[in-house]
């Protein structure tokens, strides 16, 4: 079967369409998410890295400084200093990185 | 290569392979030199760890492949799954890297066969989970595309992301694997009538799939091979006439399947084939 073609023109045209459609209506991973340290509850700690691997729901402290939750791009960093949803107890900030706060005795 | 050594290994720990294969044929007796304390042997033991393994085994293939145990059922999945493992043992001791050919296997195996669909939402779940552990990379940003000349733009070659796969089926494996596995409380509609080509993409760290209109699987199996936009185009076209290119490229770009414009050498024809020439010069 022989293929169809697309004139040069069109596909120039269809590539300005749908790299103007991105930038105005949708940004690109709009749903982006991040991992958030030092905020989730004991064993409420998200993990999806498949068999073998079981470590969602291991956190055994609150607000475990080692354990992350997937919150919205952008969130992190309201944990604790926003209110709301977002108030942590005692001064406990929610970080993009690990802490050394809150860690399980050894 | 490196899966050829470890899979020696496997099979040989003790010298003669015996361990691996009793572990795996509870009609073999239990191997030389496994005793108990009391210095005689302890086929007892060994039926216990010959247990823990098939039965670790057999709930790795269920984690990995939810939606297919759940389409199945439990008593039927871990009994399929024990066959699969008799006879294809892990050759690698990573986990996430067991079930490769699991699908396959389903699909070859009789009492599956009026299931056909079983073995394609098993692939997609395979997708999934290598989308998953792939490489992290930063997905192409839209406007290098639109910054490329309108002359130039149906010649450019578009990078796949390390992460994004393509799988297409004859049967509705998205909207079976949304039902079974990730919107269990509010399923969509399962037409059996439907194919459905999935995009599978990880811009970030959630895998996300995507359902392609007409036309879609073609032009990004196209770009994925390394045909030039353009080319790519007439292929979906060809496959379906009422490919809108528009509508795929966004839906591309957005779901974040591209990383990188691959670079111009001035011929035209760069390919992964050339790519390896030029390296061995």
């Amino acid at each position: 079967m022989k293929n169809k073609a697309m004139s040069a023109a069109l596909v120039a045209g269809a590539v300005a369409t749908a790299v103007a459609g991105l930038s105005v209506t949708t940004p690109a991973h709009a749903q982006a998410k991040e991992k958030c340290y030092g905020i989730s509850l004991k064993g409420k700690n998200d993990c999806k890295a498949g068999p073998g691997t079981t470590c969602a729901g291991s956190s055994t402290v609150d607000y475990q400084g080692n354990a992350w939750t997937l919150v919205p791009k952008g969130d992190c960093v309201k944990f604790g200093t926003a209110g709301g949803d977002f108030a942590l107890p005692d001064g406990r900030q929610g970080s993009l990185t690990e802490l050394d706060r809150d860690l399980p005795q050894a | 290569m490196q899966a050829d050594r470890i899979s020696r290994e496997r099979k040989a720990p003790d010298g003669n392979g015996d361990f691996g294969q009793a572990l795996l044929d509870a009609s073999l007796p239990s191997p030389d030199g496994v005793i108990g304390p009391d210095g005689k042997p302890a086929p007892k033991r060994f039926n216990v760890y010959r247990n823990n393994v098939i039965v670790s085994l057999i709930e790795a293939l269920g984690d990995t492949f939810v939606a297919v145990r759940r389409l199945l059922g439990d008593g039927y999945f871990g009994a399929l799954a024990r066959e699969y493992i008799v006879h294809h043992p892990p050759t690698s001791p990573v986990l996430i890297w067991y079930g490769k050919s699991f699908p396959n296997f389903m699909a070859g195996f009789p009492p599956l066969q009026a299931y056909p669909y079983i073995a394609d939402v098993g692939r997609l779940e395979w997708a999934w989970l290598q989308s998953y552990h792939a490489a992290d990379a930063e997905p192409l940003d839209p406007a290098v595309l639109g910054d490329v000349a309108p002359d130039a733009v149906g010649q450019v070659r578009i990078e796949r992301h390390p992460a994004a796969r393509l799988i297409s089926s004859p049967w509705p494996i998205y909207s079976l694997i949304q039902a079974n596995r990730f919107a269990p409380d509010d399923p969509p509609a399962v037409d059996m009538q439907e194919g459905q080509d999935v995009l599978v993409a990880r811009p970030e760290i959630e895998v996300d799939l995507l359902c392609l209109p007409p036309g879609g699987a073609a032009f990004l199996e196209a770009l994925f091979d390394g045909a030039a936009l353009e080319d790519a185009a007439g292929r979906a076209l060809t496959a379906a006439p009422e490919f809108q290119l528009p509508v795929c490229l966004q839906t591309a770009l957005s779901a974040g399947v591209f990383s990188a414009l691959v670079p111009d050498n001035g011929q035209g024809h760069l390919s992964a084939k050339d790519d390896a020439t030029r390296g061995a010069l």
